[in-house]
């Protein structure tokens, strides 16, 4: 069924359209001086598959990250694997935001022994050892692999990041809508899904949804305490971004760090004046909302099966286990079971139509020879 | 867009009393400004202006200030969301060379409103300077 003619009032359609245009504008990244060169992002493309980036020789990052399935394996865990859509529109990464660039993050599971562990010294041995390996690191960025197994490891980080840029989503239902409502086409806004439109005014409005999911990426790309469970095992708690701010602070992999390549430092700001706060224990980053359809579980642990289940949540939220330090954005939604199916409606627009294998065909496969 | 208003409850009363009294402390627009907005206090008057001109929602601005009224020793300046008892999660490394200073790393992440502070402090007292906008 079609929604009627649409009557929005001033503040309603500024508050839709702030949520577009999709793609947003992007650049490459200048603490990666390899961002965005087909180059390297080939040679992170092959880097992303291959096995050999663990100590076990058995786990990619596709283990975990598997393209076929939305780049997430859909396991719950104390902090579950995140979707890899749009990372290039982050501000922080990781759950609690430990990590200040992507090509940052991309180190932590090579870092990790529970993970790929593979360390700088082996991934820089297996770089300047195998010929296939090298050849792709000297197209990369343009010299041989060096002595140096810091920087060689740091750039293996920056190519897998010339590669995760490149998976940005394509446009969705709720992209059609929100343009044709840019342009007054009123036929264009009667395509929309009446049950979505509904659930869009929630998630506006009652919801207060888009305090925290907002602009195109559906993200304001913080942290937030969204009144899940954070126990990691009886008498263990995940500190969340308390503990990501923490370890951001002592990593020699930052953009206050000695392998930002940008010397002037221009997007260090976030990572210059971040703030510690007690209240941030317990928060972990707002994720964006683009093809959410296909990326459950949900919450950082993947505590809820379905978009239903997320809903239920909200609507039902227990404010007595925020910790919230006084604030007072999540409320208790209470939502009808009508309203949650319109919210779940309105949430399935922003998924793509494409289907999911065209982002491995996407991807491609170029060889050194 | 952005709505700005200034001083709220405090202002209203610290205008009622200027008014009553003619102490308000006359502060000219900082020369070579265009655009910027003012702040009046009891003790200082600020003008201020942001870079971008227009505050963002989820990205990091500046601000410039000059404040007119007896020696300052120390401006804090932060942001803070009087509906949902929260504020920035950056903390502003300012700068103040006289009566004049600039805030850095100041951001806003999320619509709604938002109250800017200067939070001026001298040998005559101490005084928060307060601007309040609606980001969307």
């Amino acid at each position: 069924m079609s929604a009627p003619a649409l009557e929005f009032t001033a503040e309603e359609e500024r508050r839709i359209l702030r949520h577009g245009p999709w793609p947003p504008a992007s650049r490459p990244d200048p603490s990666n001086r390899v961002s965005g060169k087909p180059a390297a992002i080939a040679f992170g493309r092959a880097l992303f598959f291959d096995p050999r980036l663990s100590f076990s020789g058995a786990v990619s990052c596709a283990t975990c990250h598997p393209p076929d399935r939305a780049w997430t394996d859909g396991l719950p865990r104390s902090r579950g694997p995140p979707s890899l859509f749009n990372l290039r529109f982050n501000r922080w990464f990781g759950w609690d935001g430990a990590q200040d660039t992507l090509w940052a993050q991309n180190l932590r599971p090579l870092l990790d022994g529970r993970e790929m562990g593979v360390g700088p010294s082996g991934a820089a041995r297996l770089v300047r050892s195998d010929r296939q390996l090298s050849c792709s690191y000297r197209r990369a960025f343009g010299v041989a692999p060096g002595a140096d197994d810091a920087w060689i490891f740091v750039d293996l980080g920056k190519a897998l990041a010339a590669f995760l840029e490149t998976q940005v989503t394509g446009r969705t239902p709720f992209d059609d809508f929100r343009d044709a409502l840019a342009r007054n086409d009123a036929a264009g806004q009667a395509r929309y899904p009446a049950a979505a439109v509904r659930g869009l005014r929630l998630f506006l409005g009652r919801g207060n949804c888009a305090f925290c999911h907002f602009g195109p990426t559906f993200t304001n790309g913080e942290f937030a305490d969204a009144g899940v469970p954070h126990f990691i095992k009886p008498g263990r708690v995940d500190p969340g971004r308390h503990g990501g701010i923490r370890k951001l602070r002592r990593s020699p992999y930052t953009l206050l760090g000695r392998f930002n390549d940008d010397a002037q430092r221009s997007t260090a700001a976030k990572t210059r004046y971040v703030r510690l706060r007690q209240s941030n224990f317990g928060e972990f980053r707002v994720p964006g909302l683009r093809n959410v359809a296909l990326t459950a579980p949900y919450m950082h642990a993947g505590s809820l099966e379905t978009l239903a289940d997320v809903a239920r949540h909200y609507s039902t939220i227990d404010e007595e286990r925020l910790h919230a330090g006084g604030e007072r954005i999540l409320r208790r939604l209470d939502l009808s079971a009508r309203e949650q199916v319109d919210l779940v409606a309105f949430l399935k627009t922003l998924t793509e139509k494409t289907p999911l294998h065209e982002y491995v065909e996407k991807t491609g496969n170029a060889l050194c020879r | 867009m952005a709505r700005w208003c200034f001083g709220g409850p405090a202002l209203a009363a610290a205008l009622a009393l200027v008014l009553a009294t003619g102490q308000a402390v006359a502060c000219a627009r900082p020369q070579g400004w265009t655009g910027g907005a003012r702040i009046v206090g009891e003790l200082w008057t600020a003008w201020w202006r942001s870079k971008p001109a227009a505050i963002p929602v989820g990205a990091h601005f500046s601000i410039r200030f000059h404040l007119c009224g007896p020696p300052v020793g120390r401006v804090g300046v932060r942001g803070w969301m009087p509906d949902h008892r929260h504020g920035m999660n950056y903390r502003p490394a300012v700068t103040l060379n006289g009566l004049s200073g600039t805030a850095e790393g100041l951001m806003f992440h999320m619509p709604g409103r938002w109250q800017l502070i200067l939070d001026v402090r001298g040998a005559a007292g101490r005084e928060k300077l307060t601007a309040e906008t609606v980001l969307e």
